[in-house]
C-alpha cells in the first residue's frame, strides 16, 4: 500500500463528482410534484450555487495552505484538535446513515424484498471499512472505474428511455411556487457534503485548480437535470406517484427486447454509496487518528451499524437521521464555519510569525 | 595466509561429511623440491576432459625447476593454465561455493593463492521454446536452467555496455546464485537499491526456484491475489522490459526469470502483439481483456441470474435454462461449484500423470463427466457450457490463471448467496484491493488507475511502432510511483 504519495486533485474531484451524482439516484419523493422541469432546472442552479458557497472556505484554505482542516487543527490548535475531530466524526457518521438508510430502503422495497436489511447493511459496511483502510488515494483510483461504469449506466438508462420521451404532452412551461422552490433547492444542496470531504482530505492532493470544483458542480447539475428531464418526460405523471423515480426510469428503459437496466442502476447506486461511506470513514480516520487506521475505522463502522439497527427499530431516530435540514446545518458548520475559522487562525499565526 | 593441502582437505571432508562426490586430487609437480598441488572438484559438475586438457595436463608436464611454492603458484597461473575462466578466491570459505557451481579449485601446497577454474560440465536441458509462452512470429528460444546460459541469451540481444549483470547469493544452505540484470541508463537507482535490500533480507535456507523469492519482492501491505512480480521464460520479453527501466532477476537453476516492477496491463501483452499488424494486435488485445472478464464473471453472473433474477434471461433462454436446471438434483450454485472443482481436479490430473495416460483422462473427462453426467440428469447442459467457456477463457491470459480461478470461485459463491448485488459489492472490493496494490512502489493498475492517456497506446490497443518508439516509457515515470528517478551524476 502506498503512503505519503500526493495524488492528482482532478481524480479526487472526480471521486467527489461521483458521490454528488449519487444523491439523485436515491431521491425518494424529495422534489415537489408541482414543479415543472424548467422550474427544477432553476432550483438545481440555485442549489448548486449554494453548494459552491459551501465549497469556498475549504478552497481558499487549500489554495493558501495546501492543507486541510484536520492537518491545520493539529498544526494551529492542538488543544482543539479533539473537539474538531469529534465534530467531524459526528458529521460523517450522520452523513453515512443519511445515505445508507434510503439506499437500503430502496434495495429492500424495490429490488429485493426478501432480504434482511440489517444483513445487507452489515455486508456493505464491512466492504466500506475495508476500502477506508486503504485510504483516500486508493478510493479515488477506484473512482476511475466507477466513472466508466456510471457513464455506461447513464448511456443505457437515458438511451433506453429515449423511445418513451413525450416532449409535446408535458411541455417546458415554467410552473412552481415558493414552497416548491425552497423544498427543491434544499434537496439540490444535498451534494454540498462533498465540500466537507474536500475540507477533510484535500491536503493529500496536488495540482489543485479553482476550476476543478466548479466543473464538478456543473457536471453534477447536468446529471441532475438529465435525470429529472427523463423522469419528467419519459415517466410523466406516473413518476410523481412512485418512490425512487430514478429507479423506475431504469426499469422502464429498454433497447428492444433488451431490458433489465435496473440491475446496472442498482450496481451504480451500490458502488456510489459504497464510495461515499468509504470516503466518510476515511475522513473520520484522518481527523481522529491517521489515515487508514484500522482500529478507528472498525470502531466507527460498528457505531454506524449500531445506529442503523437503532433507526430501523425506533422511527424517531430514523427521522432524525433522515432530516435534510439537520444535514444542511451540520454541513454548513463542517464545510463553512470550521474552514473559515482556520483561514482566520492561519492568517493570525502567519502575522505573528512575520 | 599459506594454504595447506591437508588442512583444506580435512576441513572440506568435515564440511561435506565425507560425501562421495567430493574429489580432492593431490599430485606432485615436476620440480626439484617435489612441491604438491591439489585440484578440488565435485563429481558430476565438471567436464573431465576439459579438466584434463586445460588444467591437469599442462600442470603436470611443465618443469618448475627449483622454484619455491609461491613462485610455482605464480607460474602456474601466469604461464601454465590453459583456461580463460580463472577467478582468484579471496579466502578458503569461497571454495565450497565455487566447487558446487562446477568450478575446479586449484592451489599449490604452502602458497597463499587459491584459484577457481571454470570447467563446468554438468548436463543441462538445451535451449528450447518455452511451452508456457508460445509465439507465432517471435524467437523460438527460451531460457534454460544454467544461469550463464541465460545471461548469454540476454547479452546476445542487447549488445550494449549499458547492460549490467550484478551477482548475488541467496539461501543460507543452497547458496543459490542469482543475477540482477538491468540497463544502467534506464533503471532507477532507488528501485535497484530497494530490490537489493529485499533480496538481502531473504533468510531462506534453500532457494530452488525463482518462485521462492517472488514473495520477498512483493510490497508490504499489498496482499493480493495478483502478483507484482512478472515471470517470463523468453529472453526477448525480458530484453523488452529492461528497456523500460525494469530489473530482471535470473535465478540459477530455473528458466523462469522474474521481472519487477510488474503491472496488471502487462499480463495482456505478448511478443506477438509487437510482431503482428497493429489492427490485429489491438483486436487480440481486446479479446484478451474480454476473455479475462468472461472467465472471472461468467459463472458468478450465471449463478446470480439463475438463482435470484431469472427474469433477466430472454424468454427462450429462460425456458431452456429453467427446463434443464429443473431436471438436475442440485441447486445451481452447488452445480457450478462442483463442475468448476471437478474441472480443476481433472486439469491437475492431466498435468501430473504420464503423457501416455493423458488420452484416457481426456476421454473420461469429455465423455463420462461431460456427456454422461448431462444425459444422466446430474448436471445441466447450460451449466456445463458456462463453466467450460469460463475455463477456456481463463487460459487466454495464462499468467493470470491463479487469480482468475480464485476470483471465479469467489464470485460463484457470492453470486449464489447474494445475487447481483453481492457481485457488485465484491467487484468493488476486488477493485479496491487491486488499486491498493503496488509493485516495488509502482501502482499495479498504472495506466488504467492512476490513468495516463499517453500510456494507453499500449494497453487496450497497440499503437504503431512509429508512435511507440517516440517515447520509451520508463516505469519510474509512471504517475504516483514511490520510485525516485535518482540522479546519476
Amino acid at each position: 500500500m502506498q503512503t505519503e504519495v500526493k495524488f492528482s486533485s482532478k481524480r479526487f474531484l472526480l471521486a467527489l463528482l461521483l458521490c454528488a451524482c449519487s444523491v439523485i439516484l436515491l431521491q425518494n419523493n424529495n422534489l415537489s410534484p408541482n414543479a415543472s422541469f424548467s422550474f427544477n432546472a432553476i432550483c438545481i442552479a440555485s442549489g448548486l450555487a449554494i453548494c459552491f458557497l459551501f465549497f469556498l472556505p475549504s478552497l481558499i484554505l487549500k489554495k493558501r495552505t495546501d492543507s486541510d482542516v484536520p492537518t491545520l487543527a493539529r498544526r494551529y490548535t492542538p488543544k482543539l484538535r479533539i473537539p474538531v475531530a469529534i465534530f467531524y466524526s459526528l458529521y460523517f457518521v450522520y452523513g453515512a446513515l443519511y445515505f445508507l438508510l434510503p439506499y437500503i430502503d430502496m434495495f429492500h422495497t424495490k429490488y429485493f424484498p426478501g432480504v434482511t436489511p440489517c444483513l445487507i447493511t452489515l455486508l456493505m459496511l464491512i466492504c466500506c471499512a475495508y476500502a477506508a483502510c486503504k485510504g483516500v488515494n486508493v478510493i479515488s483510483r477506484f473512482g476511475i472505474f466507477l466513472f466508466l461504469f456510471a457513464l455506461l449506466t447513464n448511456i443505457l438508462m437515458f438511451g433506453g428511455s429515449l423511445s418513451e420521451l413525450d416532449l409535446g404532452h408535458y411541455g417546458f412551461e415554467f410552473r412552481g411556487d415558493v414552497n416548491s422552490f425552497v423544498q427543491n433547492t434544499l434537496y439540490f444542496v444535498t451534494p454540498s457534503f462533498i465540500a466537507v470531504i474536500f475540507a477533510c482530505c484535500s491536503g493529500v492532493t496536488r495540482n489543485f485548480r479553482f476550476r476543478q470544483p466548479v466543473f464538478t458542480l456543473i457536471f453534477t447539475g447536468l446529471k441532475y437535470a438529465a435525470v429529472i428531464f427523463f423522469v419528467r418526460f419519459a415517466l410523466g405523471d406516473y413518476a410523481g406517484r412512485q418512490t425512487y423515480p430514478a429507479f423506475v426510469l431504469s426499469r422502464v428503459a429498454h433497447f428492444g427486447p433488451f431490458a433489465g437496466i435496473e440491475s446496472f442502476y442498482l450496481a451504480l447506486a451500490t458502488m456510489s454509496v459504497f464510495m461515499i461511506i468509504s470516503l466518510f470513514l476515511c475522513c473520520i480516520s484522518r481527523g481522529a487518528c491517521t489515515e487508514g487506521n484500522r482500529k478507528c475505522v472498525i470502531i466507527f463502522t460498528v457505531i454506524i451499524f449500531a445506529l442503523y439497527v437503532t433507526a430501523t427499530y425506533i422511527n424517531s431516530v430514523k427521522e432524525i437521521l433522515s432530516n435534510p435540514v439537520l444535514l444542511l446545518l451540520l454541513t454548513f458548520a463542517a464545510a463553512v464555519m470550521l474552514p473559515a475559522a482556520y483561514i482566520f487562525v492561519g492568517r493570525k499565526s502567519n502575522a505573528k510569525g512575520n | 595466509m599459506n594454504y595447506s593441502i591437508n588442512e583444506i582437505k580435512l576441513d572440506l571432508q568435515a564440511q561435506f561429511d565425507n560425501s562421495a562426490d567430493l574429489s580432492v586430487r593431490v599430485f606432485t609437480l615436476k620440480s626439484v623440491l617435489r612441491i604438491q598441488a591439489a585440484v578440488i572438484t565435485m563429481e558430476g559438475l565438471v567436464d573431465k576432459e576439459q579438466l584434463s586438457q586445460s588444467v591437469l595436463n599442462p600442470l603436470l608436464s611443465f618443469d618448475y625447476g627449483t622454484k619455491d611454492s609461491a613462485a610455482v603458484s605464480d607460474t602456474v597461473f601466469s604461464s601454465v593454465m590453459a583456461s580463460s575462466d580463472v577467478i582468484k578466491l579471496s579466502c578458503a570459505d569461497e571454495i565450497v561455493t565455487y566447487i558446487t557451481s562446477g568450478f575446479a579449485v586449484l592451489f599449490v601446497d604452502g602458497a597463499d593463492e587459491l584459484y577457481a577454474v571454470g570447467v563446468q560440465g554438468y548436463s543441462f536441458r538445451g535451449v528450447s521454446e518455452p511451452e508456457s509462452e508460445v509465439v507465432q512470429r517471435g524467437s523460438r528460444e527460451g531460457f534454460t536452467e544454467p544461469l550463464r546460459v541465460n545471461m548469454s541469451m540476454i547479452r546476445r540481444r542487447m549488445k550494449t555496455p549499458d547492460l549490467k549483470f550484478e551477482q548475488m547469493t541467496v539461501g543460507t544452505d543452497s547458496k543459490t546464485q542469482l543475477m540482477l540484470c538491468y540497463l544502467q541508463s534506464q533503471v532507477s537507482l532507488d528501485l535497484l537499491n530497494k530490490l537489493k535490500n529485499r533480496l538481502n533480507d531473504c533468510k531462506l535456507e534453500t532457494v530452488l526456484a525463482s518462485g521462492y523469492l517472488s514473495e520477498y519482492l512483493e510490497d508490504k501491505g499489498s496482499g493480493s491475489l495478483f502478483s507484482g512480480v512478472g515471470i517470463s521464460e523468453r529472453p526477448d520479453t525480458v530484453c523488452g522490459k529492461l528497456t523500460e527501466g525494469r530489473i530482471a532477476v535470473i535465478v540459477d537453476g530455473t528458466p523462469a526469470v522474474m521481472i519487477v516492477p510488474h503491472l496488471f496491463v502487462e499480463e495482456f501483452q505478448s511478443v506477438d502483439d509487437y510482431s503482428n499488424r497493429t489492427y490485429y494486435a489491438a483486436f487480440i488485445r481486446l479479446m484478451k481483456y474480454l476473455s479475462f472478464f468472461v472467465s472471472v464473471f461468467l459463472p458468478g453472473l450465471y449463478v446470480a441470474l439463475a438463482q435470484f433474477h431469472p427474469e433477466y434471461f430472454p424468454t427462450w433462454l429462460l425456458i431452456n435454462t429453467s427446463e434443464s436446471l429443473a431436471k438436475t438434483p442440485f441447486p445451481v450454485t452447488v452445480e457450478v461449484l462442483a463442475i468448476t472443482v471437478v474441472y480443476e481436479i481433472m486439469k491437475e490430473a492431466g498435468l501430473r500423470i504420464p503423457k501416455s495416460l493423458g488420452h484416457a483422462v481426456s476421454i473420461v473427462g469429455a465423455l463420462v463427466i461431460g456427456d454422461s453426467a448431462v444425459n444422466a440428469g446430474i448436471i445441466s447442459a447450460s451449466t456445463l457450457m458456462v463453466v467450460a467457456t469460463a475455463a477456456i477463457c481463463g487460459y487466454v491470459t495464462s499468467p493470470l490463471y491463479p487469480p482468475i480461478m480464485m476470483l471465479r470461485l469467489f464470485f460463484i459463491v457470492v453470486g449464489g448467496f447474494t445475487g447481483l448485488w453481492g457481485i457488485t459489492l465484491a467487484t468493488a472490493v476486488v477493485l479496491i484491493g487491486m488499486c491498493a496494490k503496488t509493485s516495488l512502489g509502482v501502482p499495479y493498475l498504472s495506466s488504467l488507475s492512476p490513468f495516463s492517456l499517453r500510456r494507453m497506446r499500449d494497453v487496450f490497443i497497440r499503437a504503431d511502432w512509429k508512435r511507440l518508439s517516440r517515447h520509451t516509457i520508463r516505469v519510474q515515470k509512471f504517475p504516483e510511483t514511490e520510485v525516485r528517478d535518482a540522479d546519476r551524476g
